[in-house]
């Protein structure tokens, strides 16, 4: 029988050694990733809560004036004119607080304003929302805020018949999207996975609304 | 004899031998698996508090936007309200740093209003003023533009956004505390964790 040499020992310990530190650090990039990916979805939650309560921030019936714009990064503002004054302001809560990572994420856009969506019932059909006109369609936060009056007509909110059933309440809906990608980031060298987060937010009328 | 055999035959290992062996792997592997070991604790710690930052930020908003002197108030409340307001969220999960409101002071010393704040944009910006582990809450506010006359083919309200309630924002931002203790770490004070967490929403107005 053989015996293995000193070379032959030092041989494996090297090999032992390249085995291991790449899944050392594979781990340690993956367990990094997830933390980000729970601390972004966590800022998306956040971001989309205040959108959809900042909707009760502005008169029920104001809509914004032509030339009104929101949230100013040049080039890509959204024109907000003739749309409720209500969106305007849950877009700009929005976007204010969804400031950070903002380099990890590929937005999944979607219409600005929209209303009349309905979760549905046995009784009533469940009912996609519809947009605004004239809302734009490449933001990063989509709201269905409803309960403008238009020459006398209210435009419903989200039907939730989840609440209060089988009536159902209106409320105000914000939805975001996006997928969180580690490509810039030194994560990707161990990282090949790219969720796609996504937020949902209700916000009932205060009482004075109601 | 033993020189014949030099340079053909090694010598056998020894215990002594195998033993400084050991202690050579052990010490080129120890600084990797503490790296490893220090580096999933601190990603664990830093999403515990920037989970806690959040939330506070967005709790401290809602106060902030909604704590007037009156109902139709347009003034944000001094930052050091917003922060007692949140502060317990805080505290637990930020331990080990201390946790300041951000007063831009006046000529006489007092805290600047609201609006007039300047918050600090980075991390390293409080680090300069307060040192490092420390974070600070800055509420700052940013009103609309005043109404004017509007001119000729234009409609009122001019210019757009004059009739817009002041939006709010609460920063929370500065260097947390980690594992590694401070002089440890890879920077000149320590490896604190950067923390810039806002929140940004509009007063509430008793509007219709």
């Amino acid at each position: 029988m053989r015996r293995r040499g000193r070379r032959g020992d030092d041989a494996q310990a090297v090999l032992e050694t390249a085995l291991v530190i790449p899944i050392l650090l594979f781990l340690v990039c993956n367990f990094i990733a997830v933390m980000v990916q729970v601390t972004v979805q966590e800022q998306l939650n956040s971001a989309t809560a205040l959108a959809a309560q900042s909707r009760f921030q502005a008169p029920e019936n104001a809509l914004d004036p032509a030339g009104t714009r929101c949230c100013g990064v040049p080039g890509t503002s959204l024109s907000t004119a003739g749309l409720p004054t209500g969106c305007r302001y849950a877009a700009e809560s929005f976007y204010g607080t969804m400031t950070t990572y903002t380099g990890l994420l590929h937005w999944q856009r979607a219409t600005l304003c929209t209303s009349g969506g309905d979760s549905g019932n046995a009784a009533n059909p469940p009912a996609q929302p519809v947009a605004y006109a004239g809302s734009p369609t490449n933001a990063q936060v989509s709201c269905d805020i409803g309960s403008v009056k238009s020459g006398g007509a209210v435009i419903p909110g989200y039907v939730d018949r989840a609440l209060n059933p089988p009536a159902g309440l209106d409320v105000v809906t914000c939805t975001a999207s996006a997928s969180l990608d580690f490509a810039n980031t030194p994560l990707a060298w161990g990282v090949f996975w790219t969720p796609t987060l996504h937020a949902q937010a209700e916000a009932l009328p205060p009482p004075f609304r109601q | 004899m033993g020189g014949e055999f030099e340079g053909v035959v090694r010598p056998r290992r020894t215990p002594r031998t195998r033993g400084g062996q050991a202690l050579v792997e052990f010490a080129v592997v120890l600084p990797l698996f503490l790296l490893g070991l220090i580096g999933a604790l601190d990603a664990g710690l830093w999403a515990v508090q920037t989970s806690a930052e959040v939330s506070a930020v967005e709790q401290a908003a809602m106060v902030a936007s909604s704590a007037g002197s009156s109902p139709t108030s347009e003034t944000a409340p001094d930052a050091r309200a917003v922060l007692a307001s949140v502060s317990g969220r805080l505290r637990s999960a930020l331990f080990g740093t201390t946790i300041k409101s951000w007063c831009a002071t006046n000529a006489s010393g007092d805290c600047a209003p609201d609006a007039t704040q300047r918050c600090p944009t980075t991390p390293a910006q409080v680090q300069d003023v307060d040192g490092p582990r420390v974070v600070v809450v800055c509420v700052s506010e940013a009103d609309p533009p005043a109404c004017a006359t509007p001119p000729a083919g234009q409609l009122a309200p001019f210019p757009a956004g004059c009739e817009d309630s002041p939006m709010i924002t609460v920063r929370v931002v500065g260097f947390v505390a980690s594992f590694v203790p401070p002089g440890f770490g890879p920077g000149a004070r320590g490896f604190e964790l950067p923390a810039n967490i806002s929140a940004t929403t509009h007063t509430l107005r008793f509007a219709p």
